[in-house]
């Protein structure tokens, strides 16, 4: 796989405010890269100079990309003309860089990302899911070799969320596009990256696979099942219970051996979901 | 750039608020002919109660001309005004809906793109100007018919009929310089400010310094020559009995080297700016 994105020790800043320090991160073709953090990490300032809004203080941004358009994305929220319709959205978009303005690739725009075609009213009334497909076929105009996502599941249902998922894996993996997507949703990002950056006060605390994330700052596991209480196994971990479920606090090592216990005493478990220790994640992960 | 003009044209006139500017200026005309029909031949009849009887006047005087003179008053202020809310929202309303980032994340220039607006900006101006002028025109011929026409410049003027329309034609000329002036200021005023209240606010109070300023006497020739303000009343030259042509073209072509400047400021400042 091709690097598309390449940031070598990006720095920017805002009056004293030092907003991204010496970010080095890549991005492949068909490789989907998470940025993790808490708001004003610095993700959307880096975001921003990846798209070329913002200029660097220091370090170099490569796309390495032919075409017009190198580069699509959506920052924080979708930008759209509320008063015009999703179509003419589009035609506005693709008309001003030179892209194709027939009605039929513009529908098969829409319907790229799961967009109805007969909805003609202003976007204004759109959901937001409805708003984020529309920003993402925007992005996608002239066909850029990498899209960057700001955010994109703010704001969404469950429904929106999964269907927003499945559409940028999609695109990784069919399209071979190179993705980077921000979210201060661990899980999300998890289920939804090959590679995770950690950023906190505009550095890259910690880069490695989700599961490797998920293995060194899972300290609480919730286990649920209908019969959970009743056996002496919890005696020896420190579990608080609430419903149907247990939190317990343990080492990552250990919660294979727990759900063994918890099997081996005929215990039904329904789910086992890890959490995040976000304080450890978030300020002070190294 | 073709394209981009096309697309802000097309946008212009997609917004609700274009609709509302013109509402609004069919609403002072409509206002001026309302006023001049119920009022208008009293105040003339009080203004020339001692010439009547020693002039012969052809006519009403409460004609289409005058009342076409009392509308090209508004651009004085009032259709500067509704375009500078108009022109400078073709860029405030980009930053406030956040549209211009996703503008600058496709392949399009930033002069290209600015240059585009002042141009779509002056072509507005342009037409409402126009708009202006023939609307003024048809109602007022056709609720006050045609006669001479009287004005009060340093004295009271009279012009015939023919000689009326013409300089009249001529003045909404002038007006639409001194009205493109403003509407560029404004969309220069956006470039800095971005936000839309502040553009406003910053850009009448340039328009009310400037016909202030136009008022005052800078005992100077050279200062009422090339100091904007006092170009405003360009326009009203053209009722003066021996119209200065020259004079009119000199004071257009300096307006048009500000319009320039402010555009050409406008534009390095876009270009020079970054837009996160």
């Amino acid at each position: 796989m091709g690097i598309i994105i390449s940031c070598s020790q990006v720095g920017k800043s805002f009056g004293t405010t030092q907003a991204v320090r010496g970010i080095d991160l890549t991005c492949a073709a068909g490789e989907i890269v998470g940025i993790l953090g808490a708001n004003g990490a610095g993700k959307t300032t880096l975001f921003k100079m990846i798209l070329g809004l913002l200029r660097p203080d220091t370090g170099s941004i490569q796309l390495v990309a032919e075409g017009s358009k190198k580069i699509g994305g959506i920052i924080e929220k979708p930008a759209l003309y509320g008063y015009l319709s999703a179509r003419d959205n589009l035609k506005v978009f693709a008309k001003m860089q030179g892209s194709a303005t027939q009605p039929s690739h513009l529908e098969n725009c829409l319907q790229a990302v799961g967009l109805p075609l007969d909805r003609t009213d202003a976007v204004r009334h759109f959901s937001m899911g409805m708003k984020q497909r529309l920003g993402i076929a925007i992005a996608l105009l002239n066909d850029p070799k990498c899209l960057v996502l700001d955010e994109p599941f703010s704001g969404l249902d469950p429904v929106g969320i999964q269907s927003l998922k499945n559409l940028i894996q999609s695109l990784a993996r069919k399209q071979n596009l190179a993705i980077l997507i921000s979210s201060h949703i661990v899980t999300l990002l998890a289920e939804t990256s090959d590679t995770i950056h950690v950023m906190r006060e505009g550095r890259i605390m910690f880069s490695g696979a989700p599961s490797t994330l998920l293995e060194r700052f899972t300290t609480t596991y919730q286990i649920c099942g209908p019969q959970l209480r009743e056996t002496d196994v919890w005696k020896e971990y420190p579990a608080s219970f609430h419903g149907t479920c247990a939190t317990v606090t343990i080492p990552h090592g250990e919660i294979s051996a727990l759900l063994q216990k918890l099997v081996a005493a005929n215990i039904a478990i329904t789910s086992c979901t890890p959490q995040l220790d976000m304080n450890q994640l978030f300020h002070t992960s190294v | 750039m073709r394209a981009l003009l096309a697309v802000e044209w097309f946008k212009l006139w997609r917004q609700r608020r274009t609709y509302y500017a013109l509402g609004a200026l069919l609403a002072i005309e409509a206002m001026v002919m309302g006023s001049a029909y119920l009022q208008g031949a009293e105040i003339i009849d009080l203004a020339l109660a001692g010439l009547r009887d020693t002039f012969y006047f052809e006519g009403n005087l409460l004609n289409g001309n005058l009342v076409t003179y009392f509308l090209l008053n508004s651009l004085w202020f009032h259709v500067p005004l509704i375009l500078i809310i108009i022109v400078s929202g073709l860029l405030t309303t980009e930053y406030k809906d956040n549209t211009i980032q996703t503008v600058f994340m496709q392949p399009v220039g930033r002069w290209q793109y600015i240059l585009s607006k002042y141009v779509v900006g002056i072509g507005f101006t342009l037409l409402i100007v126009t708009s202006l002028a023939i609307s003024s025109f048809l109602f007022a011929y056709l609720l006050f018919g045609k006669g001479d026409l009287i004005v009060y410049l340093n004295g009271l003027v009279f012009y015939e009929q023919e000689s009326a329309f013409w300089r009249l034609v001529g003045a909404f000329v002038a007006g639409a310089g001194i009205t493109v002036f403003y509407s560029v200021v404004s969309l220069t005023l956006a470039v800095w400010v971005r936000e839309s209240v502040t553009t406003w606010i910053l850009s009448l109070l340039f328009l009310i310094l400037a016909n202030v300023l136009m008022k005052v006497d800078f005992n100077s020739e050279l200062v009422h020559q090339l100091f904007f303000p006092k170009l405003n009343d360009t326009w009203q030259y053209f009722f003066i009995s021996d119209i200065p042509y020259p004079r009119i073209a000199a004071n257009l072509a300096v307006l048009a080297v500000y319009s320039i400047a402010a555009m050409g400021l406008g534009v390095y400042r876009f270009q020079k700016k970054e837009l996160g």
